[in-house]
């Protein structure tokens, strides 16, 4: 367990110096969509909310923050946050991890390829795809949150967003359904890529993919009732999908949400949950950033993890 | 006596359990078996999704008007010769059961979350009075001097090699090491000369009804039935969360409360509508028959009548306690309760905790949440836990931010 004061800290003074939770360029936001020259302004209005870019840079703090989860933790040295100063958190340099920021940039890129061979062209704010406040609303700090969702929201306004295309299942739950309790006029419409496509009746002509095992995660499913698209477009795409003993509505967690907080219950969770996905052959398909790095993470080389996007683009 | 508790030190414990090996079989044997029996007793006798849709209607219904309910119990318990007393905090319970007992003693007790969350046992003992847990997994907690692992089943974090020696060394018998026969056969000898000879049974409740004053007990073991029936006084703790109108809300509150925790039917329900009585002799009633002579009710409400006008912790008031958020909750089943105060752990008990005892301290272990809503779609109460959760973490973080 790492002391939860020093996480609220390290993500309260990045948010305030430059909009993101973590020491990450502003530009990491974006860059991935430079090549694509994509309309900045209009709607559909693709929305990523940083999610998947922040990931690199998500696995690198917990790596360095994680080795000090092992010291026994009294009441003590949290309020003295002794280890505050031994990690020198608020000058943290944070290096993205390589691997991941490619990969990421991919799943991103083939999201928008997707979208465009169903027929959809969409446009994408660039410096104004701002983070979206997830984790500040997962650590309860409600009033950065509603500051921050106030700026999001009137910058995709400012772009001429009225639907908004999320990417990823925290983003879409926290736009859908969050936002409009904290934003006043709140009217963006927000569907995620896969509902998109799968409205569109999208296909790819290929036939026998083999086997994949589906890992819903617990915002599409639970939260946003998003359960038959993923399965849909992945049968249309010509995989055979295979569920798992506890999926759909029953879905595991895979750790990821308290990775930041609690590095080591969070693996021990990820491990309970790919054993289980690993009960089944073929490749495991995940959909959301937090549940590829942290599955992975506790995986070998034998065990197959791949995005939902780079799946179906094939 | 009061209660205190610091998130810090449940961490301390939740690191430790996670290296122990034998703690991490023994959950995931139990959560992994009870998971597959719920499961299946849903599929087969879907009639009790619609007994849980009941519940689910009649204890919103009863949370609204609890106030009311109150004053209504109170008076059916003094119709029905039973001894009604309101207790607005722990402490209060304490000493009126204090009071009503004295000292010198020896007490029997049925398992009872709200005995446990009042501090009893201890409290009790340092009257001076003798005291035994009769609940299989209570009283091995009770011998191993630790706290309740699980709403339903207390000794969930051990496996039968650990429950046998334990009982072995403790009360001094042989035992064949990992023999659950032994063990159980053991502990009924030990406890049924306690049980006997008490002087005071106590008991908790699984549901009070306004309209007659009968508590509602489910159980499998029997203890029950003999705590609440063989000493000459029994006291029920009953928390004001578990009025409900009538005496069939009652009873329907703990079928649902037995299939959810995967024991349907359920082998005993046991109703008590007052002290034990007959008219036998030309019609003229005489108290204590076979039974108890008297019964004393304490209706606990220690942070719950506040709780049920506060619309972020009201549902959880909905809870019957039937622990399937435990058991589905994917950081629970590595924890148990140690992720949780002094009674209540796991999803439900974190939001019991904040009820009852500090809402800051209760919402620092909220930071274990993952938010990802198994509890929610397992509780048959339909209860928003994880929103629940999140909303205390909001109270810690301004608590710690101000710190
Ligand atoms: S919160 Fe729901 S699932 Fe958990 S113990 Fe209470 S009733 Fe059961």
């Amino acid at each position: 367990m790492l002391d939860p004061l020093q996480i609220i800290r390290l993500v309260e003074d990045n948010m305030r110096a430059h909009g993101l939770p973590f020491p990450a360029p502003r530009e990491s936001l974006y860059s991935w969509a430079k090549p694509l020259n994509l309309p900045e302004k209009g709607s559909p209005m693709i929305y990523t909310g940083g999610l998947y870019q922040l990931t690199p840079y998500i696995v690198s703090v917990v790596e360095s923050l994680s080795k000090t989860e092992d010291l026994r933790l009294t009441s003590m040295a949290f309020r003295a946050s002794r280890l505050l100063s031994a990690l020198g958190l608020s000058g943290l340099v944070v290096r993205p991890k390589a691997d991941v920021a490619s990969y990421i940039e991919r799943v991103l890129r083939s999201i928008v390829e997707l979208l465009r061979e169903a027929g959809v062209k969409v446009a994408y704010a660039y410096e104004d795809d701002m983070y979206s406040g997830v984790i500040l609303y997962d650590l309860g700090l409600d009033s950065l949150f509603k500051e921050n969702a106030v700026k999001v929201y009137r910058a995709l306004k400012s772009r001429g967003a009225e639907v908004i295309i999320t990417v990823d299942p925290h983003t879409t739950h926290i736009m859908r359904s969050v936002y409009p309790k904290y934003v006043e006029g709140y009217d963006l419409k927000v569907k995620s890529y896969l509902e998109v496509l799968a409205e569109t009746g999208f296909k790819v002509e290929r036939r026998d993919r083999g086997d994949i095992v589906i890992h819903d995660p617990c915002l599409y499913a639970r939260f946003e009732s998003i359960i038959e698209q993923p399965r849909t477009l992945l049968g249309n795409a010509g995989f055979k999908v295979l569920e798992p003993r506890r999926s759909g509505r029953m879905t595991y967690c895979c750790g990821g949400p308290i990775e930041g907080l609690a590095p080591k219950i969070a693996k021990t969770i990820a491990k309970t949950r790919l054993s289980e996905l690993a009960e089944k052959p073929g490749v495991i398909v995940t959909m959301c950033p937090i549940c590829y790095a942290n599955l992975k993470a506790v995986s070998d080389e034998k065990v197959e993890i791949e995005d939902i996007a780079l799946l179906l683009r094939g | 006596m009061t209660l205190k508790f610091e998130a810090w030190k449940a961490f301390e414990d939740i690191y430790d359990v996670l290296g122990n090996q034998e703690f991490q079989e023994a959950l995931k044997r139990a959560s992994t078996n009870n998971q597959a029996k719920v499961a299946k007793l849903l599929h087969e006798r879907p009639e009790l999704l619609g007994f849980a849709e009941e519940v689910r209607d009649l204890k919103r219904r009863s949370i609204e008007a609890l106030g009311e309910l109150i004053g209504k119990a109170m008076e059916s318990l003094e119709r029905a010769a039973a001894k009604p007393y309101y207790a607005g905090t722990a402490e209060e319970a304490r000493t009126l059961i204090g009071k009503i007992i004295g000292s010198g003693k020896r007490i029997v007790m049925s398992k009872s979350m709200a005995a446990t969350e009042i501090g009893l046992r201890s409290y009790l003992e340092s009257l001076g009075n003798e005291v035994w847990e009769t609940d299989l997994g209570e009283f091995l907690i009770q011998l191993e001097g630790s706290k309740p692992m699980h709403a339903i089943a207390p000794a969930v974090h051990m496996t039968r090699e650990k429950a046998s020696t334990l009982v072995a060394e403790k009360i001094k018998v042989q035992i064949s090491r990992g023999s659950v026969e032994e063990t159980v056969s053991a502990v009924r000898r030990f406890l049924r000369d306690k049980i006997t000879t008490a002087d005071v049974g106590i008991s908790g409740a699984n549901a009070l009804a306004a309209d007659t004053g009968a508590i509602v007990l489910v159980e499998n073991e029997s203890n029950i039935r003999l705590v609440t029936s063989t000493p000459p006084v029994h006291v029920a703790v009953v928390p004001v969360d578990k009025i409900v109108p009538t005496l069939v809300d009652a009873f329907k509150v703990a079928i649902v409360q037995a299939a959810y925790a995967g024991l349907y039917p359920p082998t005993y329900i046991n109703i008590i509508a007052g002290p034990s009585s007959t008219a036998d002799i030309e019609q003229v009633r005489v108290y204590g028959a076979q039974g108890p002579r008297e019964l004393h009710v304490i209706l606990l409400d220690n942070g719950r009548l506040k709780a049920s006008r506060d619309p972020a912790l009201k549902e959880q008031l909905y809870c019957i306690r039937c622990g399937r958020c435990q058991f589905e909750c994917p950081v629970w089943v590595h924890t148990a309760n140690t992720w949780g105060g002094p009674t209540y752990g796991g999803p439900m008990g974190i939001v019991w905790t904040a009820i009852t005892l500090d809402p800051v301290e209760a919402g620092k272990l909220s930071y274990l949440c993952l938010g990802c809503g198994r509890c929610d779609e397992a509780c048959p109460m339909n209860i928003n836990i994880s929103r629940e959760l999140r909303h205390l973490k909001t109270l810690a973080t301004q608590a710690l931010r101000r710190s």
